[in-house]
């Protein structure tokens, strides 16, 4: 119950939420599937701003000269289910969206309601960071892109601006050979992750070019292994390398203790998983 | 604020505060099938039909609802004339207390509407938000595949 709402609007377009955040400020809620924003309860929010209204593109996904365009309205059940995104990074985006909580959840759940409040155990933007995903942001002054690396270097509430809005996400597909995995490692099919690991390889023949290891569930925001995706690059992806890859992610791992696990348990899932899902990806990649 | 909804077929609006829950909303206007259980979208016990696709009433705002349609259990079927899927339900004994039953219902009936074959496999994915904690799964889920088979023929 947000008791002090008077109003709720239902801006047409991004520029009109923008206008509205501006004017309101902190007294503006924005809505989008409501599963974080209906637990507010802030008596200063008197102004709920229902983004879903928009028109589209804002909940289309769409493809075009090598990049897929994701809508912020989109449901994560309809990212779950896309066939067209299955193709792109083995469908890892879509396997994080499914193990996003249960499917009234799913058919709620926006991905840029799950994007911009991301919470320590939030599956997709753990996906998006590995994808090296672009995010496009409309605010008061102009539109700017931010690269996941950059959206995602503290808590993205604190990266956008007053009045800024997430408008959409793009996704480059990949040419050449790649793999990609993600893996969610969490108590019962429902429940939170306990460790997030998604997984981007990029061959050269069979020498990994590139590499990008994200890991979710450790700290507040999902990060990038730096130090595993190095243990990679240059090299055939065998049992030594993989190995060693997961070690350096489990010693760069900075996490803490929570209700769902220790800190010590959660350090060492985070070496078993990161090598699961390189295996996984290579897999995909090589066509084993 | 009026909030105008299509709820069961019926156009109304509703005065309420925009940022109350709409499941406060519902069981006000008299739709006392959808239930409170957890009020954080665990439990699966408010599920409501929300534009076709099952959704909590405890997480959506009634601001969020304006201009949607709504469906709720008492929609589904009479008494003396059962839905489908309340007669399966019937039959198979899949309730005891009942609590959990019009969520279950509302969560099938939508898998039902997008699939009419479902497998076993997915209806225990469209029913995984849907806790019950008496009578256990089966024949919860034996009774959505009887009853997808009746619909089929
Ligand atoms: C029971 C349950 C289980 C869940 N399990 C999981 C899980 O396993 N994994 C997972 O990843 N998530 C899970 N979630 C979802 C997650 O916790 C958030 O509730 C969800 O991601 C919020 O998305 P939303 O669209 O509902 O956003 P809202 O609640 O509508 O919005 C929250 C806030 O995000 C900001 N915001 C939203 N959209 C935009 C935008 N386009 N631009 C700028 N700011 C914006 C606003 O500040 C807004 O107030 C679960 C949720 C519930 C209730």
């Amino acid at each position: 119950m947000i008791e002090n709402a008077k109003v709720c609007l239902y801006p047409k377009n991004p520029g009109e939420v923008v206008r509205i955040l501006e004017q309101e400020g902190r007294r503006a809620l924005i809505l989008a599937g409501g599963t974080t924003a209906s637990q507010v309860r802030d008596p200063g929010v008197t102004t709920l701003v229902d983004i879903t209204r928009m028109a589209p593109p804002t909940d289309a996904l769409t493809h075009e000269d090598g990049e897929w365009f994701l809508g912020c309205n989109l449901r994560i059940q309809q990212l779950a289910a896309h066939a067209g995104l299955k193709q792109v990074f083995c469908g890892m985006l879509c396997d994080a969206a499914l193990s996003v909580g249960s499917r009234p959840i799913r058919n709620a759940v926006t991905l840029g309601g799950n994007a911009v409040s991301v919470f320590r155990w939030s599956d997709p933007p753990v996906a998006l960071l590995a994808m090296d995903a672009s995010f496009d942001l409309v605010g008061p002054e102009r539109e700017r892109t931010l690269t996941a690396d950059r959206f995602y270097s503290r808590h993205p509430r604190r990266i956008l601006k007053p009045a800024e809005i997430l408008k959409r996400i793009r996704v480059g597909v990949p040419s050449g050979r790649h793999g990609g995995a993600f893996f969610k490692f969490a108590r019962t099919a429902f429940d939170l992750a306990v460790v997030d690991v998604a997984v981007c390889l990029w061959f050269d023949s069979d020498i990994c070019s590139r590499a990008r290891v994200a890991i979710g569930a450790t700290r507040n925001v999902p990060w990038l292994s730096t130090r595993a995706a190095r243990m990679l690059v240059g090299k055939r992806l065998e049992g030594k390398s993989i190995r060693a890859a997961a070690r350096a992610a489990r010693e760069e791992t900075k996490t803490a203790d929570d209700i769902r696990t220790g800190r010590e348990y959660r350090e060492q899932m985070v070496e078993v998983i990161v090598r699961r899902t390189i295996e996984r990806a290579g897999d995909n990649a090589l066509g084993v | 604020m009026d909030i105008h909804v299509n709820i069961n077929g019926q156009a109304v609006a509703w005065r309420a505060n925009p940022g109350e829950n709409l499941l406060d909303v519902l069981r006000r206007e008299g739709f006392a099938s959808v239930k409170r259980g957890c009020n954080q979208g665990d439990c699966g016990a408010c599920t409501i039909l929300v534009d076709g696709t099952a959704q909590r009433a405890c997480l959506l705002l009634a601001g969020q609802a304006e201009g949607r349609s709504l469906v709720t259990v008492e929609a589904l079927g009479t008494p003396a004339e059962p839905h489908v899927l309340q007669q399966a339900v019937v039959e198979h004994g899949a309730v005891q207390c009942g609590f959990c039953t019009p969520g279950m219902l509302l969560s099938a009936k939508a898998l039902l509407d997008e699939n009419p074959s479902p497998t076993y496999a997915d209806v225990c994915a469209a029913l995984d938000g849907n806790l019950c904690r008496c009578t256990g799964y089966k024949k919860i889920i034996e009774a959505v595949l009887d009853a997808s088979g009746r619909l089929r023929k």
